[in-house]
């Protein structure tokens, strides 16, 4: 027990510096009968190589959204998704909005503008605002179509250099073979796509296996969508995924609803960890089980870590599995981040009122304190006076940032422990 | 304390293609007056079961092979579809697990939530008559009975002051019904002028022109004799300049400065008069309806309360209690002189049930002579009816029942066992191994039914000896409100109609009560433009509606966020307060447990393994299964790995010969796989099922993981109360 504890903590310190994905003013709207639902607005984060980023938060308040735009399930509307240092989404309806002010307030400087000198140097001015602003559209247009060509174009380019001038010095069948070989990773290539480094673990584990595939089908769809065609190293594959989430062989030929809930969330882990993804996004990948299970699914995303070097978006509603599990935590609130912060300093410092009215809900399995709890209650309203000055997310401290202004930023500053 | 619902011994089993699957093995609870019995356990472990068949809703294949669930002296496994009507839902009702498939997708939410509403209230109104009129009728002839006897003059004029009560019970009623109206209208409007004053000087309010045309509806309803009065015209005067403000209000940039002014004014008048002295509507309906005059001119209402209760005692009341209580002693009479000749009649025919084997015609006609004499004890001026006297008939019947179709059914388990075994070897000499297994033998014991049918006969005596001894103790006059009492809450029950409009109004005010923001725009919304937990929300409100007297939550929270959980947990806890429910609190989350529970049972493979207090089972668990359950759980300072419960639960097709847990528990004994532990007793309140509690087993301690916990909340604890 000692020696998992120690390694436990050794592990949460233990993930580095580089930058897995980084998410910049992200915004997600969806049109909703004339007006528009703004599911995610503006949220920033990064997340580095090896962490596990837990999204808390209340239902409907963006979490899942903002997971399923980073793996571009939705086209988002306006901001950048970066994984790996490469841009995987773009939206651009902040560029729209940016040529759309530009034009209002040059019509009115035009307006009052004297000589014509005067006007013709507005118009070039705007022009240049105008063609910048459609150029970055247009790159955000092309980097959200073609992230992946670009990728799979790197990989065959890859292939190339290393077949290639093997290809050439080979004679014979000892070609013909290397040929095939070529030819078949120039298949696995060219279908390569660079979100399938990203892979989700769905909430439902009964929604999310289809009913009639068998889980040897389940398992091996990713591989053979990817162009993997050799039956064999499909099953072996398999085989393997099924060991590492803790079921058997026996399990390939049988169809879902022979599970149980523990097994068919299984099931989704290996579907998504078969396809060695960089970034897994967990979405309340525990919430529909039973404590016993939960337990047993958390251990196993644990020990997945471990063993594989993943990095997680865990997304859930219960605060003690992500404090458990998670090393940072961002909280969301309609559609905004409002407090991230390392696992431990959010627990210790909750600085903005919604996440502490969040943490004072969680029940503890402890009678006495809980018939004496008080419920921290949050009304944006009554909490913040933001009609002069408007919120920004601030850093308050190393790694620890807030949505606030000014004045609740010097007030926070005062309260913070260190 | 009282005991609303008691089950007993509740063995449920499912019909499947693959053989019998039993559910619910014998389990044992009983829940009190405004108590929450939670029940805790993996899924699969038989909770779910035991709350349907509480509800009667059971699956088709489902059959129900032994037990009793008790309420309201009526047996709920014994009832007819019919009867069950009048209790499914309007008594007891259930929130269920998932919202989503116990809502009608396709009728919007404001007809779901109002639906039951006005169906219920038609009935309640025929059944609240009823019980007022059977209840009075009842009085009259006990009155009768124990004062006129002959005396055909006193007997009518003891039928005169029931009427009379019955006629001015009405107008107390209608009287108080349009002072309620506005009342509440006026403290609601107090509730919506402070919410929306605040939001006018934030300069953020949502759909201001229709919440005023609400509020301007509400002033208008709240002003009565007895609410606002002298006032009146000023808060006339506001309502028609509010009203000409809706017009304003939707253009927009409009100042709201003349507005807030406006509510302020009605808010302080409303105040002023929310506060004041509620009429007696009691004396004032007698008055009324008898004196002929017209109330008298009285400035303050305490002198006018003071006055129409010295008429009404003077004139009628106390004469009539004391009526009443003559009535109630000699039914209480008449009662203990039947128990006495029914407990000779039970001890008569004991014998006949003792011996080693029954004579079925000789039971039978035991049978119907106790059952006759037992009914013939029950005192029907009880408002609090004695549970075991009312159902012991059913039950001894189908106790007995069950004794002669035992012996043919045991003959026919034997035979169909035998030839299955038979068919088993057969494959196996032939050296296969077939994948089923043989279902063991399910043979009733006689012995233990006979048992059971003489320990009925024996308690009833035993009830009744309690009963006797306690005469000279029993409190009349106590009695007599009571009764009193329930005729009133009758006879509201009958005054107040459910229309569409009340219940729309009421459905609106419980989807504010159970946290929907805008509920008059929801109202007209269907499931799916819900979320998640707003769509739960729907569903206790909906559950709550019919105001019912157990409510079974069937894991209400699991789908829920943190906030959410604890809003809708805060909120269960205030309704029980409020309206002394008794809940079931079905979830496999011990975290919510803690919360809001007073007792635990904790369930595994359909048997109750422990048993008690919150305090008892989490802080002294003794159950391995309990542990588990505990240490599964991450809490806000868990580093460690967590312990998870190996396997899965077991095939209840087959279910294990010893203890269900024992494969998974790393504690298992021997014993453990042999034979099945029965009930230890630890303290008065606490019981577990483990062989670790025998006094030969070895100790063992709980897991460390738990006892830290433990420790570490004590601690917290301490240091709070400390820094208060």
């Amino acid at each position: 027990m000692e020696k998992n504890k120690e390694k436990n903590f050794q592990k949460k310190s233990a993930s580095s510096d580089e930058v897995l994905l980084k998410v910049e003013h992200l915004c997600q709207y969806f049109p909703m009968g004339g007006t528009e639902l703004k599911a995610v607005d503006d949220v920033n984060f990064e997340i580095k190589k090896g962490e596990v980023f837990g999204l808390v938060g209340e239902s409907g308040c963006g979490k899942t959204t903002t997971g399923r735009s980073i793996i571009k399930l939705y086209n988002i509307t306006s901001g950048n998704v970066y994984f790996k240092g490469i841009r995987i989404a773009a939206g651009k309806r902040s560029y729209v909005n940016a040529i759309r002010e530009a034009k209002k307030t040059y019509k009115e400087k035009m307006a009052a503008a004297k000589s014509d000198e005067e006007k013709q140097r507005l118009k070039k001015e705007l022009d240049a605002i105008i063609a910048e602003n459609k150029k970055k559209i247009k790159e955000a247009q092309y980097d959200q179509k073609n992230c992946d060509k670009e990728y799979s174009g790197k990989l065959v380019k890859e292939l190339n250099e290393k077949y290639l001038p093997r290809l050439e010095k080979a004679q014979g069948e000892e070609k013909e073979k290397l040929n095939k070989e070529y030819k078949k990773e120039l298949y696995k290539a060219k279908h390569t796509k660079l979100v399938t480094q990203i892979q989700m673990i769905f909430q439902d584990p009964i929604a999310s296996l289809d009913p009639r595939m068998t889980i040897r089908e389940i398992i091996s769809e990713g591989l053979v969508i990817q162009g993997e065609k050799d039956k064999e190293i499909l099953e072996k594959r398999v085989y393997e995924m099924l060991e590492v989430v803790g079921l058997v062989r026996e399990h390939a030929g049988r169809y879902p609803h022979e599970f149980s809930g523990g097994q068919r969330q299984r099931i989704g882990v290996a579907r998504s960890v078969i396809m060695n993804p960089d970034l897994i996004i967990a979405d309340e990948p525990v919430s529909a089980l039973d404590v016993s299970i939960q337990a047993q699914v958390i251990n196993l995303l644990n020990d997945l870590r471990e063993k594989m070097g993943l990095t997680i978006l865990f997304i859930a509603h219960d605060l003690s599995v992500v404090k458990y599990f998670s090393d940072r935590i961002g909280v969301m609130y309609f559609g905004k981040m409002v407090e991230l912060a390392s696992s431990d300093e959010l627990f210790k410092n909750p600085l903005h009122p919604y996440t502490r009215s969040l943490l004072s809900a969680i029940p503890l399995p402890d009678p006495i304190y809980e018939k004496k709890r008080k419920r921290i209650t949050y009304n944006p309203l009554a909490e913040h006076d933001y009609s002069v000055d408007p919120p920004t997310f601030r850093e308050i401290k190393p790694g620890h940032f807030v949505q606030c202004n000014q004045a609740e930023f010097d007030a926070y500053k005062k309260i913070i422990k260190d | 304390m009282e005991n609303k619902l008691s089950v007993r011994n509740l063995t449920v089993s499912f019909r499947t293609s693959n053989g019998r699957v039993q559910a619910v093995r014998g389990i044992n609870f009983e829940l009190a007056k405004g108590e929450t019995l939670s029940i805790v356990g993996e899924s699969g472990s038989g909770k779910s079961v035991t709350s349907k068949a509480i509800l009667g809703i059971l699956a088709g294949n489902a059959i129900i092979e032994g037990g009793e669930i008790i309420y309201d002296g009526k047996d709920l496994l014994k009832m007819s579809e019919k009867e069950f009507h009048a209790i499914r839902g309007d008594k007891i009702a259930m929130i269920f697990q998932d919202p989503m498939s116990s809502l009608n997708p396709i009728v919007r939410i404001g007809r779901q939530l109002t639906e039951a509403m006005i169906l219920k209230g038609k009935a309640r109104q025929r059944e609240s008559r009823r019980c007022f009129n059977e209840y009075l009728k009842e009085l009259k002839q006990n009155m009768t009975a124990a004062i006129a006897g002959d005396d055909k003059e006193k007997a009518a004029q003891l039928a005169k002051k029931c009427d009379d009560f019955n006629k001015f019970e009405y107008q107390h009623l209608k009287l108080e019904g349009t002072y309620r109206t506005a009342h509440e209208a006026a403290l609601e409007a107090v509730d919506d002028i402070e919410a929306l004053v605040f939001e006018m000087e934030k300069n953020e309010v949502k759909d201001a022109s229709y919440r005023l045309k609400e509020l301007v509806k509400l002033l208008k309803s709240s002003v009565h004799e007895y609410v606002v009065k002298e006032e009146a015209d000023k808060l006339k005067a506001l309502t028609t300049e509010l009203e000409s403000d809706i017009k304003t209000v939707k253009k927009q940039g409009t100042s709201y400065d003349a507005m807030i002014r406006r509510l302020k004014e009605a808010d302080e008048i409303l105040k002023r008069a929310t506060a004041k002295e509620e009429p007696n509507f009691f004396c004032m309906g007698y008055y009324q309806t008898f004196s002929g005059k017209e109330l008298p001119d009285k400035k303050d209402i305490g002198e006018l309360n003071k006055y129409l209760r010295k008429y009404l005692d003077d004139n009628f009341m106390l004469d009539f209690i004391a009526d009443a209580k003559k009535g109630m002693i000699y039914a209480a009479e008449l009662s203990y002189k039947n128990k006495r000749e029914a407990i000779d009649a039970l001890k008569k025919y004991l014998p006949v049930f003792e011996k080693s084997e029954l004579d079925e015609k000789e039971s039978q006609e035991a049978v119907k002579i106790l059952s006759e004499k037992v009914l013939a004890t029950i005192n029907r001026m009880e408002v609090v009816k004695d549970n075991l006297t009312y159902t012991f008939p059913t039950r001894l019947k189908s106790e007995v029942g069950r004794y002669f179709s035992s012996i043919t059914k045991n003959k026919e388990e034997k035979k169909r066992y035998e030839k299955a075994k038979a068919k088993y070897d057969k494959l196996v000499n032939r050296g296969k191994t077939p994948e089923w297994k043989v279902v063991e033998a399910k043979l009733t014991d006689l012995d233990e039914v006979r048992d059971d049918i003489c320990y009925q006969i024996k308690r009833m005596i035993d009830h009744y000896q309690v009963s006797l001894s306690a005469k000279d103790n029993r409190d009349f006059d106590a009695e007599t409100e009571a009764g009193i009492d329930y005729l009133k809450e009758n006879a509201s029950g009958v005054v107040n109609k459910v229309t569409k409009q009340i219940a729309k109004a009421k459905a609106i005010k419980l989807m504010e009560e159970v946290g929907i923001a805008e509920p008059r725009k929801r109202y007209r919304q269907y499931p799916f433009e819900f979320s998640g937990g707003m769509r739960q929300r729907i569903v206790i409100a909906i559950a709550l509606a019919a105001n019912p007297d157990i409510l079974i939550c069937d894991e209400p929270t699991t789908a829920l966020d943190v906030t959410i959980q604890a809003q809708i947990l805060e909120l269960i806890n205030k309704l029980k307060r409020e309206r002394h429910l008794s809940i079931i609190f079905i979830t496999h989350d011990l975290g919510v447990v803690a919360n809001m529970a007073d007792r635990i049972a904790v369930m595994y493979a359909g048997k109750v393994v422990e048993y008690g207090t919150a305090e008892d089972i989490f802080y002294h668990a003794a159950h391995p299964y309990t542990w588990a359950l505990l240490s599964s759980m991450p809490d806000l300072d868990t580093n460690e790995k967590l312990e998870a419960i190996p396997g899965t639960p077991p095939n209840m097709i087959y279910p294990p010969v010893g203890d269900a847990f024992a494969a998974r528990n790393k504690y298992a004994m021997k014993i453990d796989f042999e034979q099945q532990p029965p009930m230890f007793q630890i303290s008065e309140t606490h019981h577990a099922a483990t062989w670790l509690l025998h006094p030969d087993a070895p100790k063992v301690e709980p897991p460390k993981i738990i006892a830290e916990r433990i420790a570490r909340m004590q601690n917290r604890r301490e240091n709070e109360d400390g820094e208060e």
